[in-house]
């Protein structure tokens, strides 16, 4: 290539364009957001993805479920977010979330955010701590 | 005219000769030279610069239009002082200010290569108004209610220097198409 050519554009990928243009203006591009006004992800992430209740809990969290993402989209978001911004390694057994998954909880407003992901995180340190 | 000088061209006759004694010219060019070195210094100094700009910056071929204007086609959803007119640039604080991380995210088509690019807008934060280059363009933004997509908020709340606003910048974050 000539030094002079112009580099060639090089798109985002759709998941992660979709995570820049509906979290990271809180979350940043890395989800650590901003002590004591955006919770980080990173530490969350891994631990609230692992059952049920914190799947639930993440597609349910007003940033979330409230985005303009349709289902499917909201799924590649939060499972791309796993993969990339946890600070864990992801377990062999993840599983990505689905549009279907992501439909069954999206619907059922969360009211108590802040106590619940307390609840989830406290949850899940006692079964680490036994 | 009198032989003898007056007594106050005597004076000054010796002053202007004692500081010739004890002032070098080499030590006075060296000290100018000290000022301007150190003055040229002055921009390296810490300065927040809105994190680096993002990986896929258009080139300089393909990115038209002058980033202190309004029009300027990354201004395409900014509500605010441009940073470029104030000290800073289109991703970059001005000296004495710093970056507000949270802010909200937009894409503008950047005519010069037909690509949509992601753009990020910062808010440069903790000193008064710049009152510069304002500019109020608002394509795709969204209501206040819509807080994450609206662009009528001022961001510098969430920065680490409170709520006084100067700026705003429009990072490069990505392509979206």
């Amino acid at each position: 290539m000539q030094p002079w050519a112009a580099q060639p554009v090089v798109l985002t990928p759709p998941v992660q364009a979709n995570y820049m243009l509906n979290c990271m203006g809180c979350h940043l591009a890395d989800g650590s957001g901003a002590a004591g006004k955006v919770p980080s992800v990173r530490d969350s992430l891994g631990i609230l993805s692992r059952n049920s209740a914190g799947r639930r809990y993440l597609v349910q969290v007003p940033g979330a479920s409230q985005s303009p993402l349709s289902d499917l989209e909201l799924a590649q978001v939060l499972s791309w977010m796993v993969r990339n911004l946890s600070t864990q390694a992801v377990p062999p057994d993840f599983t990505d979330f689905t549009a279907a998954e992501v439909a069954g909880y999206r619907r059922s407003p969360l009211v108590d955010v802040r106590d619940t992901r307390a609840r989830l995180l406290e949850a899940a340190a006692d079964r680490v701590g036994r | 005219m009198p032989d003898t000088p007056s007594p106050i061209d005597a004076l000054v006759e010796r002053m202007a000769r004692d500081m010739a004694r004890r002032v070098s010219r080499r030590g006075f060019i060296g000290r100018v030279g000290a000022l301007l070195f150190s003055t040229a210094g002055l921009p390296l100094l810490p300065v927040a610069r809105g994190g680096q700009p993002g990986p896929a910056q258009p080139d300089a071929a393909t990115d038209p239009g002058d980033p202190q204007t309004c029009e300027y086609w990354r201004h395409c959803a900014t509500d605010g002082f441009l940073c470029s007119c104030c000290g800073g640039s289109v991703h970059s604080c001005p000296p004495g200010t710093e970056f507000s991380a949270v802010t909200w995210v937009g894409t503008c088509h950047n005519p010069g290569d037909g690509h949509d690019y992601i753009i990020s807008y910062n808010d440069c934060c903790g000193e008064s108004e710049c009152g510069r280059c304002l500019c109020s363009r608002h394509e795709d933004d969204k209501p206040l209610y819509v807080p994450f997509k609206a662009n009528d908020y001022n961001w510098c709340p969430g920065s680490k220097v409170g709520g006084a606003y100067h700026c705003t910048v429009a990072r490069i974050v990505g392509v979206a198409k």
